[in-house]
């Protein structure tokens, strides 16, 4: 047993090393359970989605937004140009059908690719429609046939017939209806040519490939085994441009940044903190000593975290690092008290500070674990585990072990103490003062951002990839539409049908939209109905005409006119069923789960087309539209992912807000009328940092919020040990070790691209630096008894 | 190829790298004589057989050819038209026709590719979607082209092209049995740039 545990009674110490050989064996078996449970490699988890609030919307919104969704996880597509399309463009499609996921060998990276002008082709969607096409009409041909018009549409007809290129059918379809109808449907820009799947972007050919991942498009693997195929495709073919979208690519970038940035960091942060304590401590034995709480910290959370939550999330591991911030704040006054006290130092004396650093830390942290978000919960879980088990160590092992306590340290402490003590303290009139004025400037000036921009870290340039292929393709990723419901189908294709033709008007009036519609490709029975007997009209004297011109056979006209006999109408299942309706049925929601079971839904897709300022007149007008009907709801699922998060950040405030109250009876319980002095530092570096933020104009967000729980954190830290040892230049000197590494720890993160880290760096760095700056005005001129 | 219209003669050496010393000597040789022409110019005679009404539909004009460059089709009787298919046209495909012109734009543009690529005897374009039969001799030779895919045996059964100094007749046998039929006539070659002003196509 150490001296310094030999002036207790005799049972106390042996209950204590009791408990220090019981730590000693559940860290054994931590590190077993590690060992057993990483056994198949770390299961990290790298989707930022993770983060997200699960969101508990109506079921209806939850089943379009599932079907809307589904399709585009695994699905990534790449638009290849070059002077030698077809060779480049047949090369990397077979390399990539034929490559495996890098350390799985046999297991391929994709399902499909599709590259080849015979790809898409499905059968033929005349066959589907051919006895409904006398029901369907383009607008054009509808409008024609009303104005009397018919005659115009027999010299087409005709040349129809005597073209190379045409392929007539007299008796089905004289005037080409159908022909009209579906080439009015086919939207899609993308050509047959050379063999290839072709797109036009900017004025000039790409070769289309569309893939479909075998797996996930988080599995690290894949992402690595793409990154690694694509690069070399283009060191290879330097003259070749690619461009890339799909969620594996995102993923990828994600995940590779997050790893730089906690190498970086991380590493950043641990030299620095190296550094520091050997400066101040000079000795390696005492910066292991120091080492040992954290690694004890880590081996309690990593393997407790995993078995909890199944997977690790990236994030997690980011927060990880962080965590050496704060639990070393433990070691530090201890081993700070014991440099400058040297024999005269006591762990009883210490023990009180140190409990409620660690109660105050964990209840912080404990709040967030609270909040819906599955990633932010892990986080919270698995630094207070860390800072548990640190606590743990310092408290039972470190006053065990025997150090120097070099003269060094206790003239810099002294040093410190002399330099950095203003000769008169803060007042509470002058706090209570400063408390008005920074909630004025709050209430007044803050503002807040809980866009989910924050949470997409993909670089630019990948960003505009992904733009230039969307705009390419003109395909629809489903983030805004109007849910339509109705009682039966006819009744939803007119409502489709309706708000179809209010869009339509908007659209002409300029409204940058481009949507899709259901009742555009199965019209309302009744415009069916209406189209029917316009092509009766048409089959009257028009049709006499044509034949006779084109030399038919006078039969021909009979058999025509039989056909529009019991012709069906089109109803949405056919549709979907039709090699060209398949691409809808998303769109179609046949068995809402609701509990009236007599009801239809289905989405109206909304594609934005204009400039970014443009957006919030067109949402306003869109909820105007939506709100004048009770069966017609307006979703945009971007925005309503921000709603959440927003709600998160109100939550967060509540639960501090109650965290922090909580606490302060506690304080005042042990502290008294010298209560506000601990609650100056963290509430005032708070109050000031939002300030801050409110005069430079920086939004609030729930990431730079997460970093405040931080400073609030330390700063009670900071605030207790300076009230409960206010006249010791060790305790200064720990304390100011304390904000200086956490400073280094978290303050870095403000170098972060990831936009989330970044914000949670900065509202650290300043908070903490304000911390640091109040603690020496608010100390007790009295020790605490 | 269709992007770049590269001369016949790179796929003429492409096409002698391919394996079937038989076929590819056949083709070379066909090859070489409608090579010869650069541009060409003459009559119609085209025979549409409707399978269904058991119906003959006659159409007759003249179509003017240049190599790599376009292709003008000109109906005179019973119905007047004009079709011209150059590489810009197969490019971009937008057809800003009013509401009165009929049809699937992108598959009439399939059949015009198809229908160039025949006239050019470009057989290495051909060859990624047919199977292609070559008999006869140098003064009456025959080509037989058989989809290869699915889904463009769905459309043609075969495909058939006859000829001597230059390509005589094509004649295109549909999945529903129609037939078109296309006897080329007075066929002489021409140059391009004299015939600009007269009858060159205003595109």
């Amino acid at each position: 047993m150490a001296p310094t545990a030999e002036p207790q009674p005799k049972k106390m110490a042996s209950l204590l090393r009791l408990f220090a050989w019981l730590w000693a064996l559940v860290l054994l078996v931590c590190i077993l359970g590690l060992g057993w449970l990483v056994r198949d490699g770390l299961p990290v988890d790298t989707r930022l989605t993770a983060m997200l609030p699960e969101d508990h919307q109506s079921p209806l919104i939850e089943q379009a937004n599932g079907q809307l969704g589904r399709g585009f996880e695994d699905r990534f597509v790449l638009l290849l140009s070059s002077s030698n399309l077809k060779a480049d463009t047949r090369t990397l499609a077979s390399t990539l059908s034929d490559a495996d996921k890098a350390e799985n060998h046999g297991t391929p990276l994709l399902a499909e690719i599709d590259w080849r002008d015979t790809d898409l082709i499905d059968s033929d969607p005349r066959q589907a429609l051919d006895r409904y096409r006398y029901r369907l009409l383009t607008p054009e041909l509808q409008q024609i046939i009303d104005q009397g018009g018919s005659e115009s549409l027999i010299e087409p007809a005709l040349r129809n017939l005597f073209s190379p290129t045409g392929q007539p059918d007299p008796v089905a379809d004289p005037f080409g209806l159908l022909e009209r109808w579906l080439e009015a449907r086919d939207g899609s820009p993308v050509q047959a040519r050379d063999g290839l799947l072709t797109v036009t972007l900017q004025g000039s050919t790409h070769a289309l490939l569309i893939g479909d991942l075998a797996g996930s498009p988080y599995d690290i693997g894949a992402q690595q085994a793409m990154t690694r195929i694509l690069e070399e495709f283009e060191r290879e073919h330097p003259q070749a441009t690619l461009l890339r979208s799909g969620l594996i690519f995102h993923a990828a970038a994600g995940a590779r940044q997050a790893k730089r940035e906690i190498t970086t960091i991380g590493l950043g942060a641990f030299i620095g903190l190296v550094t520091i304590l050997l400066l101040v401590f000079r000795s390696p034995r005492v910066l292991a000593q120091m080492m040992l709480p954290l690694a004890c910290g880590l081996l309690l959370a990593l393997p407790v975290t995993i078995m909890l939550f199944g997977r690790l999330h990236l994030m997690t591991l980011a927060f990880g690092a962080s965590l050496i911030g704060i639990a070393i704040d433990y070691a530090l006054h201890l081993q700070c008290d014991r440099a400058v006290h040297g024999r005269n130092f006591r762990l009883g004396r210490l023990l009180p500070g140190l409990t409620l650093g660690l109660a105050s830390s964990l209840l912080a942290y404990l709040a967030q674990t609270l909040t819906p978000m599955p990633g932010l919960r892990q986080m919270a879980t698995f630094a207070a585990l860390g800072l548990l088990g640190a606590w743990l160590s310092v408290v039972l092992w470190l006053p065990c072990m025997r150090l120097p306590s070099p003269a060094a340290t206790r003239r810099l402490a002294d040093m410190l103490w002399r330099r950095t003590t203003p000769r008169r303290g803060l007042t509470p009139k002058i706090a209570l003062l400063g408390l008005l004025i920074c909630g004025a400037l709050i209430g007044w000036q803050l503002t807040s951002d809980d866009s989910l921009r924050l949470l997409n870290p993909s670089p630019k340039a990948l960003l505009d990839q992904e733009r230039q292929v969307q705009q390419a393709l003109g395909s629809d990723t489903g983030n805004r539409y109007l849910l339509v419901t109705a009682t039966d189908e006819g009744a939803l294709l007119n409502r489709l049908a309706a708000l179809g033709g209010t869009l339509d008007d908007w659209i002409d009036e300029g409204v940058p939209l481009r949507i899709t519609n259901l009742a555009d490709s199965v019209p309302p029975p009744r415009v069916q109905q209406e189209n029917l007997s316009r092509v009766k009209r048409l089959y009257e004297q028009p049709l006499d005409a044509l034949v006779r011109q084109a030399g038919l056979d006078a039969r021909v006209i009979e058999r025509a006119r039989t056909r529009l006999d019991d012709v069906p109408v089109l109803d949405v299942a056919t549709w979907l069923a039709s090699p060209l309706g398949t691409s809808q049925q998303r769109l179609w929601l046949s068995q809402p789960e609701t509990q009236d079971s007599t009801l239809v839904a289905a989405a109206l897709l909304l594609q934005f087309t204009g400039e970014d300022d443009q957006a919030p007149a067109l949402e306003q007008r869109l909820q105007t539209l939506a709100a004048d009907d009770d069966d017609v709801i307006y979703v945009n699922r971007v925005a309503r992912i921000g709603e959440l998060l927003g709600q998160l950040r109100k939550n967060i405030v509540w639960w501090v807000a109650a965290a922090v109250a909580a606490l302060s009876l506690l304080l005042t319980w042990r502290y008294g009328r010298d209560t506000w002095r601990v609650l100056t530092p963290p509430l005032g570096a708070l109050l000031g940092t939002l300030s801050l933020f409110a005069l430079a104009g920086i939004p609030l967000n729930v990431f730079s919020q997460l970093g405040l729980l931080l400073v609030l954190g330390i700063g009670l830290d900071a605030g207790i040990f300076s009230v409960e040892h206010s006249r010791r230049a060790s305790t200064w000197l720990a304390i100011s070790l304390s904000t200086l590494t956490s400073l280094l720890a978290f303050g870095l993160l403000a170098f972060s691209a990831t936009p989330a880290l970044h914000y949670l760096g900065l509202s650290c760095l300043i908070g903490l630096a304000m911390v640091w700056c109040l603690v020496p005005w608010v100390r007790p001129s009295r020790e605490h008894s | 190829m269709w992007t770049s219209w590269k001369p016949l003669r790179r796929a003429l050496v492409l096409l002698l790298l391919l394996p079937g010393p038989a076929l590819a000597f056949e083709l070379t040789d066909l090859q070489g004589r409608l090579n010869q022409t650069e541009a060409l110019k003459g009559r119609f005679e085209q025979q549409r057989y409707l399978a269904d009404l058991d119906t003959r539909l006659k159409s007759t004009g003249h179509f003017l050819y240049e190599r790599d460059t376009r292709m003008v089709w000109v109906l005179e009787t019973p119905v007047e038209d004009r079709l011209v298919f150059t590489a810009e046209n197969a490019v971009n495909g937008t057809d800003e026709n009013s509401a009165a012109s009929a049809g699937n734009d992108r598959q009439r543009q399939q059949v015009g590719t198809l229908l160039l690529q025949l006239l050019q005897g470009d057989w290495q374009a051909l060859q990624e979607r047919f199977t292609l039969d070559v008999a006869g001799t140098n003064e009456a030779w025959q080509v037989t082209l058989t989809p290869k895919a699915r889904a463009l045996r769905q459309r043609f059964t075969r495909i058939e092209l006859k000829g001597a100094d230059y390509l005589d007749n094509v004649a295109l046998y549909a999945a529903n049995e129609d037939v078109l039929k296309v006897r080329f006539f007075d066929q002489q070659p021409f140059d391009p740039a004299a015939a600009e002003a007269g009858d060159g196509p205003n595109r």
